[in-house]
């Protein structure tokens, strides 16, 4: 429900103050959050970077060449650790406002869709806990 | 290690990590079979060991002491110090901070003289031959307690070290990643009741409004808020039922409470005159988290990386890790760092993207199965891609010049650990390769991704041959002789411990812990919590780590007699110090 508000209100953001024709560019951060752990004690956790990296690839699957540049991927915070943490920065372009808007709502899917694999890799859904944190990695698009 | 043609860089890769995986932990395992772990068989203890335990375990200066720290008063102050300790950042090779304290508490407050400190702010160990580990100062914190052998006429020293028992636990911790550029470091410990959810991200983490206090001076204010995090609990059901409450703090659960613990130890031990005949030293070590690459311990050990072999240098003659676990067998892994370099753009800027090839090496790596997952009855073997950077683009462009991964690997067996290797390994090259095609770019070209090996980690993986060495008697019996063991077997995991690198140098270990916690969770993650345990479990630690070491290292009893050491003055090692 979060992510869904984020998408909203960033669609209303950008919807209002772009000129319907003129081209449109923007950055993206694409958060993932996931419970993380210790690399070998918590092994079969989610990892939110694992999530990250396979969102890029969806990205690259999901959007026109050309249109996109990533800027940053990193998370994690030690070699043996499970990532917590991942994050997407990129520069979308688009000829005008309505299909940057097509672009952003794909970077929102393929980042779900690299949560959600992630998730299944490792045989967990929403709603489920690990030592009382939630199991999965889930994942958030917002402008900055 | 930059190389401008990546081809050749390549090959360098593979032959420096070749050389340096199978020049190391190879050498001691070789390529053949490593034997079958001897794990869940008794050890066969000495009668001189059993004897040993129960006359140090009823000594009356050990059992002063441990009437000393049974007071509320004692407690208290064990608590406290933990609390206040645990507070200061201490991020693996960034451990100054923590071990200034530790130093400056040493002599200030726990009743030891300068002399009495071995290790120093610049991190050096004089009598160490390994004083740099992957190019940084080691930031140990180490304490002697002074024996008696060094005056015997017919002592013996191994080129100037007279023989040392070593006591350890990390100080260094996984979160934060870096110590703060500015501003007050220290970590705020954060207090959340039982009825409320864990904490799913950072932000609701820092968001919770009730915090322990220190002052100017980091002392602990004891304060409403302190009153609630100091109740004591058995159990996490207890703790949830009587109004417990989960502590935020990284470190509560891996390690600093028996870390902190050992010091407070240590200051007893003085403060009752308890002498051993060998020294013991005790040591707060750095670097067994992230990257530290255990760099406290092969300083310790004089262990030489890419040799593979330690020196010994300070001749430790048996070591005691307070990690816990019991085990014997540890875990090895293969660490590395790969960078991945993005061609110098031309024209319009299109072309191969760093932050896609490393995305594409790692969504590969995301879906490997690992052996375990595999193969009913392989060993446990593990990895995870723990880190990712990249470095931002210069101004006025948007091009990522460069983006690196952590990738860590391990098992308990030279031949799950090396599988897994050799499935993650060509992975690095295959992200590169993944993103040149897009662009129609040649592997190895000017115009293409290009890999760096930025850094090889190495645990050295020991598989023990036998439970009956000295540690692991002493460790046993000191639990039997105090009603927590029933029996001389050693457990059947494996480990991936400071122990590591003593265990491959052919010394003796053990581990126990001196903490006591009622529950806790999120080890390695932002949300690492615990609940204060009883104090009395930690008096009983203490109990069997100074039986224990006592045992090995030799004992000036109350009643006049010695305990002699049970083990020999000359520490084991794979190769001599060069001094």
């Amino acid at each position: 429900m979060k992510r869904l508000i984020y998408s909203l209100a960033f669609f209303a953001c950008v919807a209002a103050s772009t000129p319907a024709f003129a081209q449109q560019s923007g950055n993206l951060r694409v958060d993932f959050q996931g419970p993380g752990g210790h690399s070998s004690g918590a092994y079969g956790r989610v990892s939110a970077l694992h999530a990250a990296a396979r969102a890029v690839i969806l990205i690259q699957q999901s959007l026109p060449a050309g249109s996109y540049q990533i800027t940053n991927l990193t998370g994690g915070n030690s070699v043996n650790s499970i990532a917590s943490d991942g994050l997407i920065e990129l520069k979308v372009t688009a000829a005008n406002a309505a299909e940057y808007q097509k672009l952003v709502a794909a970077v929102t899917n393929a980042a779900a869709e690299g949560a959600a694999a992630e998730n299944k890799f490792r045989g967990v859904k929403p709603g489920d806990l690990t030592s009382g944190a939630p199991a999965t990695v889930r994942s958030a698009v917002k402008p900055f | 290690m930059s190389r401008p043609n990546n081809a050749l860089l390549i090959a360098a890769t593979i032959v420096l990590t070749t050389v340096v995986s199978y020049g190391s932990a190879g050498n001691r395992q070789g390529s053949q079979a490593t034997p079958p772990p001897p794990a869940g068989t008794p050890a066969t203890i000495p009668p001189s060991v059993v004897t040993a335990a129960e006359k140090i375990a009823n000594d009356p200066q050990i059992l002063a002491l441990l009437k000393d720290q049974s007071t509320d008063a004692a407690a208290k102050a064990r608590w406290n110090q933990f609390l206040e300790l645990v507070r200061i950042p201490s991020p693996s090779r960034q451990e100054n901070l923590k071990a200034a304290e530790i130093h400056r508490r040493l002599v200030a407050e726990w009743g030891f003289t300068q002399a009495e400190v071995m290790t120093r702010a610049d991190g050096v160990i004089p009598a160490s031959d390994t004083n740099i580990v992957d190019g940084l100062p080691v930031y140990n914190a180490c304490v002697v307690i002074k024996g008696s052998y060094s005056g015997r006429a017919d002592s013996q020293q191994y080129k100037g070290q007279f023989p040392k028992v070593l006591v350890e636990g990390h100080i260094d911790v996984v979160n934060p990643e870096e110590l703060p550029k500015t501003g007050d470091p220290s970590i705020r410990i954060k207090l959340q009741p039982y009825a409320q959810p864990v904490v799913a991200t950072p932000e609701e983490l820092a968001a919770i409004p009730e915090e322990l206090s220190f002052n100017a001076r980091g002392r602990i204010v004891e304060n409403d808020q302190y009153a609630t995090a100091s109740k004591i609990f058995a159990n996490a059901k207890e703790a949830e039922a009587g109004g417990g409450v989960r502590i935020y703090v990284p470190g509560y659960g891996d390690m600093m409470p028996s870390t902190s613990n050992a010091f407070v130890l240590a200051a007893a031990m003085k403060k009752y005159k308890i002498q051993p005949v060998y020294d013991i030293w005790i040591c707060g070590t750095a670097g067994e988290e992230g990257k530290g690459n255990l760099a406290g311990m092969k300083q310790l050990y004089g262990f030489d990386q890419k040799a593979g072999t330690g020196s010994n240098p300070l001749n430790f003659v048996a070591n005691f890790g307070l990690e816990g676990g019991g085990t014997v067998n540890f875990l090895g892994s293969y660490r590395f760092e790969m960078k991945f370099k993005a061609p110098v753009p031309r024209g319009s800027g299109s072309g191969p993207s760093a932050p896609e090839a490393m995305a594409a090496a790692i969504a590969k790596i995301a879906d490997v199965k690992t052996p375990s997952e595999l193969r009913d009855g392989a060993p446990r073997t593990t990895y995870t891609v723990g880190r990712a950077s990249c470095e931002p683009p210069p101004a006025g462009r948007t091009v990522v010049p460069s983006c690196s991964l952590e990738v860590d690997m391990r098992s308990p067996r030279t031949e799950t650990l090396d599988e897994i290797r050799k499935n993650i390994e060509p992975m690095f090259q295959a992200g590169a390769s993944a993103e040149n095609a897009r662009y129609g770019r040649k592997d190895g070209g000017p115009e293409g991704i290009t890999l760096e090996l930025m850094w090889y980690g190495l645990r050295p993986a020991f598989v023990a041959e036998s439970v009956d060495n000295i540690a692991v008697h002493a460790g046993l019996q000191s639990g039997i002789q105090l009603g927590v063991l029933t029996s001389p077997t050693v457990g059947t995991g494996s480990g991936s411990l400071n122990d590591n690198v003593p265990a491959n140098t052919g010394i003796p270990t053990y581990q126990f812990t001196l903490a006591s916690s009622a529950a806790g969770a999120g080890g390695h993650a932002f949300w690492e919590w615990g609940t204060r345990g009883t104090p009395a479990a930690e008096v009983e630690r203490m109990h069997r780590v100074l039986t224990a070491a006592l045992i090995v290292s030799g004992f000036h009893a109350a009643d006049g007699t010695v305990v002699p050491p049970a083990i020999g003055p000359m520490g084991k090692r794979t190769r001599e110090v060069v001094r």
